[in-house]
């Protein structure tokens, strides 16, 4: 018989300074390295990129598309998306503020019940994706059809005047604090705070081990005991009461629930998702990413007007240095896998 | 002892009668491969029991005591793990996830699914393990699965079959697609597991295979175990006759005589 050698071991040893050298080919490296090369051309470009009032306007709209990436970005990696998130953005707070000014319901009671919504639509998109088996795009796309339809119904497509009474619940959705001359809203601790939790769930949870598994070879994880149609509901109903929490903050934030808010977020959402380097084909998914690409499209789309860009001319940019930034990524990740 | 027992096991989906009466015995300690050609009903054998759908009739005895396979998970609890093909590993993983996916070790186990996980013992154990079956000298327990070769993540699977104490490891079609020395690696992988304890299953179409690694062959055709032969006792020719139901070693002494 032929000797026997063993070798199963891969040709080429890895050596130690490649760790150091996959870290700065990682996804989320680059697009940070691009984020701060954008800011910089805009801080150059306009004085007024890095003033505090800018810089106030940009954290104050940050959270409200950031908190919705976070669960867009978890359910990315289990291999699934959710493209009725901005109809559900637009449908809570407008629900909410029906029960309150027509229905004469308590404002906790209310939110609450926006809440169950939120639950439901999340788990409608889950039920029908895993056990019917219908692929999430088509599941979604409809449900943004039927939930933003909904609200421009129940509302007769106008917009109503939201809650402004300070109170609690005010406070703590839209509350707003200065530091020096820059202008916060608690909205940025929901965003700060998700985010460590969405991280810890992604890399260091035993849940997050089956997202990131489920989205990378469902059959494996499926074998393995794994209940991926479980924690793909789940995950579904996550992104729905996110996306429900970020339109309450924007409505009490400007006091009015307009049943179009949210228009066209879902797209946008998904943009910072795959800016930040997690693969829309599931199984690759970086928080750290989606924080970075929501604060590059918020700079990009806040700064594109700053230096000048005519308005009408504003997506075809936009929608450059996304292709761009997908590029980049999908190059790094052949040269990664070649090497 | 008899690990692992099938009695006329059958299963037909509509019309087609993929398994018809089979029965099989499996010792511990043991190699068997069980041969035949595309559609003899080798890959619905495994399928029932490694619980991937359930069987029309027929009994399956572990270790002499009559259980019922419903599931995947069902399987597993019983010592019965399945390797796959292409199947078995998330390649986005790390070496260490993949290895625990599914019964991580974790801290503050009260949490549930929210609970995070020991990552020093998942290394830990990952790198034991990786060194155990002689394939530690080269991999990081880091590494995700996606950079290992085909011949890797086989080894890789079969490891995690072997940590979870698995009685029964059924390989379907373990060296597809890998080249002559990763080949080599698997199937002295294979005897490893044996001389481990544990039995295993091998499912191939390579007949040569399996006269390097098992100790006895089954040979199915249309749904039926047609033979049995001790691999010491016979030789390929045999076998390969047996399996196309063609008598090659009459045809080979006709072209001979000739």
């Amino acid at each position: 018989m032929v000797q026997t050698v063993m070798t199963i071991a891969a040709e080429d040893e890895m050596p130690v300074g490649k760790r150091r050298s996959s870290l700065i080919r990682s996804p989320q490296f680059s697009s940070l390295v691009i984020l701060i090369v954008l800011l910089a051309v805009f801080a150059i470009a306009d004085r007024n990129f890095l003033s505090p009032l800018n810089i106030s306007n940009m954290m104050a709209f940050l959270p409200e598309l950031g908190i919705i990436a976070l669960g867009m970005t978890l359910l990315l990696t289990a291999g699934e998306f959710d493209l009725s998130v901005g109809a559900v953005f637009g449908l809570a707070p407008v629900v909410v503020m029906l029960l309150v000014q027509n229905g004469g319901w308590d404002i906790g009671a209310a939110l609450l019940a926006g809440l169950v919504l939120c639950i439901a639509i999340g788990a409608i998109n889950g039920l029908i994706v895993t056990k019917i088996g219908i692929s999430s795009f088509l599941v979604t796309l409809s449900m943004l059809l039927v939930v933003r339809g909904a609200a421009l119904y129940i509302t007769q497509g106008f917009p109503l005047k939201s809650w402004d009474q300070p109170g609690f619940f005010v406070t703590l959705l839209a509350g707003s604090f200065n530091v020096g001359s820059f202008r916060f809203y608690t909205s940025l601790w929901w965003f700060i705070g998700l985010s460590l939790f969405a991280i810890y769930i992604l890399r260091y949870a035993k849940l997050g081990n089956w997202i990131s598994a489920i989205g990378s070879n469902r059959n494996a994880a499926v074998a393995r005991g794994v209940p991926a149609d479980a924690v793909k509901i789940w995950l579904f109903i996550a992104t729905s009461v996110l996306a429900g929490l970020a339109g309450m903050i924007s409505a009490f934030r400007i006091s009015a629930a307009s049943p179009v808010a949210g228009t066209g977020y879902e797209l946008e959402v998904i943009a910072m998702v795959v800016v930040g380097g997690t693969a829309l084909t599931g199984g690759r998914g970086t928080i750290l990413g989606t924080i970075v690409g929501a604060l590059m499209l918020r700079a990009i789309r806040n700064g594109i007007v700053l230096i000048g860009v005519p308005g009408l001319a504003y997506n075809i940019f936009v929608g450059l240095i996304i292709l761009a930034m997908l590029i980049l990524h999908a190059l790094l990740q052949k040269n990664a896998a070649r090497s | 002892m008899d690990v692992l027992r099938l009695q006329n096991l059958q299963k037909s989906f509509g019309s087609v009668r993929a398994l018809k009466n089979a029965s099989l015995t499996l010792r511990e300690g043991e190699v068997v491969a069980l041969l035949g050609d595309n559609g003899a009903g080798k890959s619905t054998l495994i399928k029932a029991i490694s619980g991937v759908f359930p069987i029309d009739r027929g009994d399956i005895f572990v270790r002499g005591e009559k259980v019922s396979i419903r599931s995947t998970r069902d399987a597993m609890d019983l010592g019965i793990e399945t390797i796959h093909q292409d199947t078995s590993l998330a390649p986005d993983l790390s070496i260490a996830r993949n290895l625990f996916l599914g019964r991580e070790p974790v801290n503050f186990g009260w949490l549930g699914v929210f609970a995070p996980l020991d990552l020093a013992k998942l290394r830990k154990a990952a790198s034991e393990l990786l060194k155990r079956v002689g394939i530690s000298k080269k991999l990081d327990a880091d590494a995700l699965v996606s950079t290992l070769s085909g011949g890797e993540r086989q080894s890789i699977a079969i490891s995690r079959a072997m940590q979870f104490a698995a009685k029964v490891i059924i390989l379907d079609e373990p060296t597809n697609n890998l080249g002559v020395e990763e080949t080599h690696g698997v199937l002295r992988f294979v005897k490893e597991v044996r001389e481990a304890g544990h039995s295993v299953l091998l499912i191939t179409h390579n007949i040569h295979h399996v006269f390097q690694v098992a100790d006895r062959i089954i040979v199915m055709r249309r749904g039926e175990i047609v033979a049995e032969q001790i691999v010491a006792d016979t030789d390929l020719l045999t076998v390969e006759s047996i399996i196309t139901g063609a008598d090659m070693s009459a045809l080979l002494k006709e072209a001979r005589a000739k």
